[in-house]
């Protein structure tokens, strides 16, 4: 189409009307294509030709108006609601009267539970990819909080579980409740602000709590936005989502994962009476252990008293021992042994005589036997 | 010292005190130390008054 200009000397400048209608012609040239969005602002009349409504992005909030005949959307019988996911297909246009672009969307489907399941696991291998999944990333939870979040929705029966599970476990408990929506389209978002204003407020475990659902109740707690929060969430987090068959991918992210409500509860305090019998046990081995180490201690002062005590006596002993032997061999060497065989000794002014060299005829000598001894005078010498 | 701290202290010196190994000084100042520890502990489980709050009331509470 050939779209006219008015030349003001050098400058070309088209008309409103033309300049919409060129850029609409241009528009018209793009290929017709499927769009994923979340319906949202859906306007119908009887009075209007077309039906109007806005996809929004789910993952950055981008938005698109869409406008589709009466007939084939009535047609369709999808009865859509606010936040319902479809697939649209269109090519875009531009309304000239009022300069608006938007997608002229010729069918549109329901984004099906097969479509769901497949998007739920292209994500989850995304994720897993960049290992928000992946076991070393999982921090043990506190022994004793200080301070617990919970964030559930308004339904009584999972957070009246957590309460009840952890005030009876551990009556100190000190809980932060988060309520908040936990289904449809506002919960994503709405359970990542919970998450944020619990740890801004300071709390050091989470538990996110919500009962059993349907799959599409559950979807939020795989969105994405709201598994990355949790993975990237301060503070260690706790997820008991849906039954134990569901596995939302938030329980994959959680540090850890509970199967219900009930079961988070005894999971983020201690039992308080298990506690108390431990630590009483503890000063119990404190007393007993330092008694045994006194014990002993006492035990080897006594043998060290005991040795002592019986030091002189065994000096005296060992004295008398080694003298006895002295003797022995003292006696060995007298000469009363060699007495004893037949020898005598003979002795002249109290000297042992060894020759007769010296001896005079008729000098008293002294003759020593081995049993007594008599004096005597010599005859004659040789 | 937060009481997971303190608890697995106590009961490291409650075991090294059961073994018999530390001698006589060293024990006493074990067991000293494991009657600190025991009190810090029961301390925090007995001073702690269990407490529910709302986030909302909370935040409104906060408003001027």
């Amino acid at each position: 189409m050939k779209v006219e200009a008015t030349a003001y000397g050098d400058r070309k400048v088209y008309s409103v009307g033309a300049f919409n209608r060129g850029v609409a012609s241009w528009l018209a040239r793009l290929p017709t294509v499927w769009v994923e969005g979340e319906v949202t602002e859906l306007r119908r009349s009887a009075r209007w030709a077309s039906v109007f409504f806005t996809l929004k992005d789910p993952q950055d909030g981008s938005c698109l108006g869409v406008s589709m005949p009466r007939g084939q959307f009535d047609g369709l019988r999808l009865e859509l609601a606010d936040g319902d996911r479809v697939h649209a297909y269109g090519r875009p246009e531009l309304f000239e009267a009022r300069g608006e672009f938007r997608l002229r969307a010729l069918s549109l489907e329901r984004f099906g539970l097969g479509d769901h399941l497949a998007a739920l696991e292209r994500l989850k291998k995304k994720l897993a990819a960049e290992g928000l999944f992946a076991a070393e990333r999982k921090r043990p939870l506190p022994l004793l909080p200080r301070r617990i979040g919970l964030v559930t929705g308004n339904d009584a029966a999972a957070k009246r579980d957590v309460l009840t599970v952890v005030t009876t476990r551990f009556p100190p408990a000190n809980v932060l409740v988060a309520e908040t929506y936990v289904q449809g389209p506002r919960a994503a978002g709405a359970v990542v602000e919970a998450l944020r204003a619990l740890c801004r407020e300071g709390v050091d475990v989470v538990v996110v709590a919500r009962g059993g659902g349907s799959f599409e109740d559950l979807l939020p707690f795989s969105d994405e936005r709201l598994v990355r929060a949790i993975a990237a969430c301060p503070v260690p987090v706790v997820s008991a989502v849906g039954h134990e068959q569901d596995t939302p991918l938030c329980d994959l992210a959680a540090d850890v994962r509970a199967s219900t409500p009930s079961v988070a509860g005894r999971l983020v305090v201690p039992d308080l009476t298990q506690l108390l019998e431990r630590l009483d046990r503890s000063r119990s081995g404190l007393e007993r252990g330092t008694r045994r180490s006194l014990e002993r201690e006492r035990q080897r002062l006594d043998r060290a008293h005991e040795r002592l005590r019986r030091a002189p006596r065994q000096l005296v002993e060992r004295g008398r021992a080694r003298l006895d032997q002295t003797a022995g061999r003292l006696r060995a060497l007298s000469p009363q042994a060699t007495l004893e065989r037949g020898y005598a000794i003979v002795r002249a002014h109290d000297a042992i005589v060894r020759s007769a060299h010296g001896l005079e005829t008729g000098e008293r000598v002294e003759v020593e036997l081995a049993e007594g001894g008599f004096g005597a005078r010599v005859e004659d010498t040789r | 010292m937060t009481f997971e701290e303190a608890q697995a202290e106590l009961e490291q010196i409650v075991h090294r005190l059961e073994t018999g190994e530390a001698p006589l000084d060293e024990a006493l100042k074990l067991w000293e130390r494991g009657e600190e520890l025991y009190r810090f502990c029961k301390e925090r489980l007995d001073a702690a008054e269990g407490k529910i709050e709302e986030l909302a009331s909370r935040a409104e509470a906060a408003r001027p």
